[in-house]
Order: C-alpha cells, then sequence, then structure tokens
C-alpha cells in the first residue's frame, strides 16, 4: 500500500504530471471566458453558428456588431443598468465605511456602561442573514415607499438601506477587530496633547486603518454590485434594474435565443473592470478572505 | 502613567453636547427633523393598520434622541446611525418574519378585516327596481367627456356629469336649444346632445362610466334605462358578516382562517389577514405525518445507527493495534465501509419513504449541495494549491489567470455556462454530440442537472479555497515535514498525516462558513436552471428538483403564476434561519470570536 502512496505521490509532484494539471485547470478555468469573448465579436449574434475564432466577419466594424446593439436596443438600456449598479454600490459602500467605522472606533476605544451587551446584541444579529427577512423587508418598503418614495419599491434609496442594514452588524465586528491592533497609545497621547475624539480618529486612526478600509470597502462593493436576489425584488421595472437583474433578463425570455451576442457583449463590459479591480487587489484580497469575508 | 490618566479621562469625562453654540443648535435642529419625519411617517403607516412598522420607526427615532440628549451616553452618539440602521433594517425585518410566519398573508389575504370591509363597500351594482331615469346622452368633439339628461319615473329632469352632484333642470328652458319634442337641448354644459350613430357609438363608453355624486351615482342599466348604484357589499361588524346584496348571501366572517364563508361552504372572493397560529409550520411538518410507516423506519435507523458506533468504537478499540489495522486501506476504507453497511439499508428505507415530498426532496438536495459543493471546491482548491506551492517561472501568472473565474460576477458566470450548457446549441452539448453521437439533457434530467450545478460551482467556488489553502500552506513550517521524513514517511502519509490536519484547523471555521453560504445559494440555483425539472405532480407554484430551501421559499413569497403566500413562505424563512443560525454560532465558537468579546482590548 505505502508503495503505491509513494508512487502516486512522487508521479503527482513530478514536473510532466503538474503541467498536464495546471493545462487542464487553465482550461477549465478560462474557456467560457475565451468564448464569451468570441461570441460577443460574432456579427450573426446567435448561438448555433457561433465558432470560437468568428467568422463571417467581412470588416473590422462587422466585429462590433453586437456592441453596437447592446447601446442602441432601447429594450436593453445598458448603461442605465450600469450606473444604477454603480451608483448604489458606491453609495452604499461609501456609508457603510463611514458608519461602520465611526461605530467600531467607539466600541474599540470608549469604555462605557452596556459596551458588552451592546457588542453581543449585534453580535447576535448578524447571524441572521438579512436575504431570509426577504418577505418581510419587502412588504416594508411597499408600506414605506407609500408616504416616501425615495425608499419604497423602485427606488435606490430602499435598496441601499436594506444592503447597509445586512452588512451592519458583520462590518463593525470586522472594523472592531482591527482598531483594536493599533496601539491606543497614538490616540492617547495625542488626547493628552488637547486633540479631542474626532481629531483623533479623523487624523490619526482612519489614515492607519486605510488597508483595512480597502478590504472591507472592496469587498461591500463588489458584493453589492453582484448581489441578485434582493434586487430582483425590490426593482420591478426596467429603468430601475440593476445591471444582474438586467442581464438575467436575456434567459427570460427564451433563453438568449437571438441575443447570445448581444449578451456576450454585456457580460464582458460588466466583467472585465470587477476582474482587473480582483487583480490588481489580490493581495488585498487574501487576507480579507482569512477574516470570514465571504464573496456575495 | 500618562497612559491611565488619559483613559480616566477618556472614560469618565462626558464632553458638553457640542463644543461650540452654533454646533449645539445644528445637532438640534436636525434632530428635531428627524423626530418630525419619523414621527409623521409613523402616524401615517401606523393609520393603514401597520402597528409594528409604526412602532419600529418611533423606536428607532426614540433611540437616536435619547442618544443626542442624554449627555452620559455620549460614546454612543459615535454609533447612532449604525444602530438606526440596524433596529429598522435587521432587528425589525427579523421580528417580521417571525411574525408573518404566524399569519395567512398571502394573495386575497393581504389586508385586515376592516379593511377588506371597507374596500368592499366601494364596490356597487344596479339592483333591480331601484331608482330608475330614461336617459339622453351628451358629449363633446373630442368624445373624452360625457354627461346624461336624466328623466325619472315622476317626470323630474336632471342632468348629470362624472362627480358631480345630480343637477335638477326644467325641460325646454335649460342649456341652449333648438329643443326636441321632450325639451331636451341641443346644447347642454358645452356637451352636444348625442343622436343615432353618436348614440350608438359611445354606449360602450357609457356603460363603464358612473354619473354624479360619487356616493350615490347612477349608472347605464340598458338603451333606455338608467338607475342608482348601490353597495353590492354590506358588513355588519355586530354579526359579523358580510352580505352579498346581489346574491343575495350572507357569509359569515371565519376568523381562525381569515375567510367570509357562505352557508353552502363557499368562500367570499376576497378574504382577510389573520393570525392562524402554527398552521404553516403545521403545514410543513404535514407533509411527514401522512406517512404512516415513517416513525417505525426512523426508530429502525436510529438503532442501527448507534449500533454502528458501538461496534465502531470496539473495532478501533480493540483491534487498533494490531497488524491488520497499519494497512492504510484496512483503516481508512475498509473497516469504514463495513460500518456504513450496517445502517445504509435502513438509511436508505428511511429515504425511500420520504422521497415523494417534494419539501424532503427540496431539504435534502440543499444539504446535499451545500456539503458536495464545500467537499469538491475544497478538494480541488487544495490540490490545485499543493500543485502550485513551488517557485516556478510563470507561477504568479497561472495563480492570477486561475482566480479570474472567481472574481467574474457570479450572474455573468452562471448565465454563460448556461448557455454554453443551452439544450439545443450550446457548446457542450453540442461537442458531446459530435464525438458520441449524444448528449445528457442537462436542463430536464435531474440527475444531470444536479451535476451541471456543482461543475458551475466548482468553477467559481474552487479557486476562493485555493487562495486560501495556498495562505495556510506557507505557514505550516518545513521542520515538521524534516522530522517526518527522518521517521520515514512518505509524501502520502506526509499530506494525510500532517498537511490536512494542519490545514483543517485553519480553514475549518471557514468551510463552514461557506457550507451556510451554500446552504442559502439562491443565486447558482436561479440563474443556472430556475429549479428545474419540475418535480411532477407539483403545481402552483411548480417546485424542480434542483430548488433549495432557498428558491423554494422565493417561489412560494414571489411566483409570478400562482398565489404569492408571503406567511408560508415565512414560516419556511424561520425554519432556515434556526438552522443556519446554529451554524453560525458553531462557526464563532470554532473562531473563538465569541471569546473576544469578554477580553479588554
Amino acid at each position: 500500500m505505502s508503495n503505491i502512496g509513494t508512487l502516486l505521490g512522487r508521479f503527482l509532484t513530478s514536473w510532466t504530471a503538474r503541467g498536464i494539471v495546471i493545462a487542464l485547470a487553465l482550461v477549465f478555468a478560462l474557456f467560457p471566458v475565451i468564448w464569451i469573448t468570441s461570441a460577443s465579436f460574432n456579427p450573426t449574434g446567435s448561438m448555433s453558428n457561433q465558432t470560437l475564432i468568428p467568422s463571417n466577419v467581412k470588416n473590422l466594424d462587422d466585429l462590433l456588431t453586437n456592441y453596437r446593439r447592446l447601446f442602441d436596443d432601447p429594450q436593453v438600456p445598458f448603461w442605465r443598468w450600469m450606473f444604477n449598479s454603480l451608483f448604489i454600490a458606491v453609495v452604499s459602500t461609501i456609508l457603510t465605511l463611514l458608519i461602520t467605522s465611526l461605530s467600531a472606533y467607539a466600541f474599540s476605544r470608549f469604555r462605557f456602561r452596556g459596551r458588552r451587551s451592546l457588542l453581543l446584541s449585534i453580535f447576535l444579529v448578524q447571524v441572521f442573514p438579512n436575504l431570509l427577512a426577504l418577505v418581510a423587508l419587502y412588504l416594508m418598503l411597499i408600506q414605506i415607499g407609500k408616504y416616501v418614495p425615495l425608499l419604497g419599491l423602485n427606488s435606490y434609496g430602499g435598496l441601499i438601506m436594506i444592503y447597509m442594514g445586512g452588512g451592519m452588524a458583520v462590518n463593525i465586528w470586522l472594523m472592531k477587530g482591527f482598531f483594536d491592533t493599533i496601539p491606543r497609545d497614538i490616540d492617547e497621547s495625542a488626547q493628552v496633547d488637547g486633540a479631542t475624539h474626532w481629531q483623533s480618529f479623523w487624523y490619526l486612526i482612519f489614515p492607519l486603518v486605510r488597508p483595512i478600509l480597502v478590504v472591507v470597502g472592496l469587498f461591500a462593493f463588489v458584493g453589492t454590485f453582484n448581489e441578485f436576489l434582493l434586487a430582483r425584488v425590490m426593482l420591478n421595472e426596467r429603468e430601475t434594474w440593476t445591471l444582474m437583474v438586467g442581464m438575467f433578463s436575456f434567459v427570460s425570455g427564451g433563453e438568449f435565443s437571438t441575443d447570445w451576442g448581444v449578451f456576450a457583449a454585456g457580460s464582458l463590459i460588466a466583467a472585465v473592470p470587477i476582474v482587473l479591480l480582483y487583480l490588481s487587489l489580490q493581495r488585498y484580497i487574501v487576507s480579507g478572505l482569512t477574516i470570514g469575508a465571504v464573496k456575495g | 502613567m500618562r497612559t491611565a490618566l488619559a483613559r480616566a479621562g477618556v472614560s469618565t469625562g462626558a464632553p458638553a453636547l457640542s463644543s461650540s453654540p452654533v454646533g449645539l443648535i445644528l445637532r438640534l435642529l436636525a434632530l428635531a427633523v428627524i423626530d418630525v419625519f419619523a414621527l409623521l411617517l409613523a402616524v401615517s403607516i401606523g393609520g393603514d393598520g401597520n402597528i409594528f412598522l409604526a412602532l419600529a420607526i418611533v423606536a428607532t427615532a426614540l433611540i437616536v434622541t435619547v442618544i443626542t440628549l442624554v449627555p452620559g451616553l455620549w460614546p454612543l452618539r459615535w454609533m447612532s446611525p449604525a444602530l438606526a440602521l440596524i433596529v429598522l433594517m435587521a432587528l425589525y425585518p427579523m421580528f417580521y418574519t417571525l411574525y408573518v410566519a404566524f399569519t395567512n398573508f398571502s394573495d386575497g389575504h393581504r389586508q385586515s378585516k376592516v379593511e377588506v370591509a371597507e374596500l368592499l363597500a366601494q364596490r356597487t351594482y344596479l339592483p333591480e327596481g331601484g331608482t330608475s331615469y330614461t336617459w339622453t346622452p351628451f358629449g363633446n368633439e373630442a368624445g373624452d367627456s360625457y354627461g346624461l339628461w336624466l328623466v325619472d319615473a315622476e317626470g323630474n329632469a336632471f342632468f348629470a356629469l362624472p362627480d358631480q352632484p345630480l343637477q335638477p333642470v326644467t325641460p325646454g328652458v335649460s342649456g341652449s336649444g333648438p329643443y326636441d319634442e321632450a325639451g331636451i337641448p341641443a346644447q347642454m354644459d358645452g356637451l352636444n346632445v348625442l343622436q343615432g350613430g353618436e348614440r350608438f357609438r359611445a354606449l360602450t363608453t357609457l356603460q363603464t362610466m358612473q354619473f354624479g355624486d360619487p356616493a350615490s351615482p347612477v349608472g347605464i342599466k340598458s338603451r333606455n334605462e338608467a338607475g342608482a348604484f348601490v353597495s353590492k357589499w354590506v358588513f355588519d361588524a355586530g354579526a359579523n358578516t358580510l352580505t352579498d346584496m346581489e346574491a343575495g348571501i350572507v357569509y359569515q366572517a371565519d376568523d381562525s382562517q381569515g375567510q367570509f364563508v357562505a352557508p353552502d361552504g363557499t368562500f367570499a372572493p376576497v378574504g382577510y389577514w389573520v393570525p392562524i397560529g402554527l398552521n404553516n409550520f403545521a403545514r410543513i411538518t404535514g407533509f411527514f405525518s401522512g406517512l404512516s410507516n415513517f416513525g417505525p423506519q426512523f426508530l429502525t435507523f436510529l438503532w442501527r445507527f448507534v449500533a454502528a458506533v458501538v461496534a465502531g468504537w470496539g473495532v478501533y478499540r480493540f483491534f487498533g493495534k494490531t497488524d491488520i489495522m497499519e494497512i492504510w486501506l484496512v483503516r481508512r476504507v475498509v473497516v469504514p465501509l463495513l460500518l456504513l453497511a450496517v445502517f445504509a439499508e435502513p438509511l436508505l428505507n428511511l429515504f425511500d419513504t420520504l422521497l415523494p415530498v417534494p419539501l424532503f426532496k427540496v431539504f435534502g438536495w440543499t444539504v446535499a449541495f451545500a456539503l458536495l459543493s464545500v467537499l469538491t471546491s475544497f478538494s480541488l482548491g487544495l490540490f490545485m494549491a499543493l500543485i502550485l506551492n513551488r517557485d516556478f517561472p510563470g507561477v504568479r501568472v497561472i495563480r492570477s489567470l486561475l482566480i479570474v473565474p472567481y472574481a467574474i460576477p457570479g450572474m455573468i458566470g452562471i448565465l454563460i455556462w448556461r448557455g454554453m450548457f443551452n439544450s439545443n446549441v450550446g457548446v457542450i452539448p453540442a461537442t458531446l454530440r459530435d464525438i458520441f453521437g449524444s448528449s445528457p439533457a442537462f436542463f430536464n434530467d435531474p440527475g444531470w442537472a444536479k451535476f451541471m450545478i456543482l461543475l458551475v460551482n466548482l468553477w467559481f467556488a474552487y479557486p476562493y479555497f485555493m487562495l486560501l489553502c495556498s495562505g495556510a500552506l506557507q505557514s505550516i513550517s518545513a521542520s515538521i515535514y524534516e522530522a517526518a521524513e527522518v521517521d520515514g514517511a512518505n509524501t502520502w502519509h506526509k499530506f494525510w498525516n500532517l498537511t490536512l490536519p494542519l490545514l483543517l484547523v485553519a480553514v475549518g471555521p471557514l468551510l463552514i462558513a461557506s457550507f451556510t453560504f451554500n446552504f442559502n445559494n439562491f443565486l447558482l440555483i436561479e440563474g443556472l436552471i430556475e429549479g428545474g425539472p419540475p418535480i411532477a405532480g407539483t403545481v402552483a407554484p411548480p417546485v424542480g428538483h434542483t430548488d433549495n430551501l432557498m428558491t423554494y421559499t422565493y417561489r412560494f413569497a414571489f411566483s409570478a403564476g400562482g398565489t404569492r403566500d408571503f406567511g408560508y413562505a415565512s414560516a419556511i424563512a424561520v425554519m432556515i434561519f434556526l438552522i443556519v443560525g446554529t451554524l453560525t454560532l458553531l462557526q464563532f465558537r470554532l473562531t473563538r470570536r465569541w471569546e473576544e468579546v469578554g477580553e479588554n482590548v
């Protein structure tokens, strides 16, 4: 038995085996990406006659057929969806970072009665994902939206509030952990010199935790940008959809039937910035992963 | 001792509400605006009958106000926006979900009894033998404004416009001529009398209109007759009955199920919203209680399971030191398989009993998917991390390329695969047909559908574990392996006895987190296959072979076709709450986050 183990181990560690495995893994990882890229440049735009190298291309202009259709089709307000997604993701990320870092600073630096029980309560809230309160959130937006349309269904405000509320408890806990690693001596000596809490927070601590803000901010941004279920339930009008809800609509009317190329073009435009963001911030991501941030 | 002094100053020195009077005034002003806004909103929403949301809004405003005004609570001021958001957007929805789970809230049961009665009171009909008029229509050139010249049985004439009280008129005098033989003018209030073809064309529109005072409107009954509408439904709060005046049926309100019930047992077209206690949960467990042989089979399974555990303990206890157990295959494969065989048969019987139940199928697949997802993506991730755990030219580029699927927005990646698997023209079935002559029905065969889901999941999930394991592998000290080699361990031994246990310590809690995440994985199932193919015999809404608990809940709450049943969906959500909450607490127990709370950092 141990002989087989040794042989297997030796083969797996050999460079030939390594090469084969890596090649297979690369094909598995990249084939869909290559295929969708090719589809986006295929002038006929349909799935059935797609080839890996786009055929029927007479001039360079033909390559962009799908992109033109994507931008011109009034049924697919692509840039509007992109704007909706970016707006919701950027606003909720910035607000989340501000609000959670304030709370985390207070929990990390101040000692007050009820601190422990408050921390525990917030801790327990995060045990329940707000995804499960979907029905309650939906009814809530209907009820509030009757009087404040800015926070109702089909509004940016309602969805932003839901995203912020859902991530609040988790993010406070993450951030507090980071604030705790920064020596208290730093802000205490500043306060001896007469700085207020606000000044020591804003001018001393905030710059120090910037790498952490990048991690939390990146996960909040990408998570919100990619979120589908809540957006689909809360946004019912085509104009208010986020990009992910909009892209999903390509399959609702007959499995991409004639839209495969247009979908491919939209997918590439939507995915490339996010992929580049991930790859450029790779080292931050690894640290984010180990503290339990889960991709949405 | 400077630190101690500072700390004392920090903890006890409550600063004034604001450093400057201007800041103070601004803050109070902002607080006043927030409070007035919250109060107005709460009163309006409370007026609609949504007491819980009104209370939640008041509570949120109260928390913010108290924190701002009480000087001793100044540390909380830093977190008042966060607390407000948590109360309103996390706590309230949680409790409201729990509340809705105990009600029959669904399409057709969306309002309280009083609201339903008010809505029904607005429905009217034209009774036989009520006030009756002869009518002559008036209209403008554009055809968007109409009036009626009415004459009642006593010969009194009226002119009627929509939403305005009937206006008594005198034939031959009111309006402007020429007048016909009955004294009806050619023009009245800017409208012309309609005759012949004009009258005929206007008929369809006129039949849908109501004229006169909205409280007691008049409408057209037939070619010559107009009549006064009366309420079709009359609700009697004292007798708790709803009467259909047109059909003459008295419905008795049944507050236990939120329906108005006729003597013959039929329901009125609209029900109302009532608490129904544990009925939604009973519906969930009711699926199981109907199975007569479930109990005995469960007991058989239980006792065999206990027997297997005891036997296993015995085998390892008494034979653990013998030569035969030294063989890896025996220790790790043969003995566990033998033990599994002891309770495999009753387990399969149990499954056979339960499998016809859709909810059990959904639950089983939810657990199976979450487990298999973690198992496959962790295994492949670890494997690739081991492969790439060497420095060679290009390793960084390869690693970056391999995490591309993880970086692609989930929905987009899923939809790309959905297109590639397309039954008719997708590249994967087409290629399989070219090679083997046929292709599995990935979207119509439950088994292949599940295979496809796991494959797509593997594609974008394993790079996460590859990243994690790469990091963890680098932190394992090389000296342990050197020591093992001195003891004669081969590669396989080293992996199984050193690498894996050490990795699991580091990655274990994240495996639980990943399981929890996949337990709720809505995106993959809905995006790739929308729960299909449907289980035979399930309708309104159809339940699919690949539905997990999350998509199942979604289908009951938001399905386009059937009745939207928020109460039942919430009941299932509460059950998921319990499972997921337990898992998350277990995960925190393992990461010792709980203990962090007590630390005075």
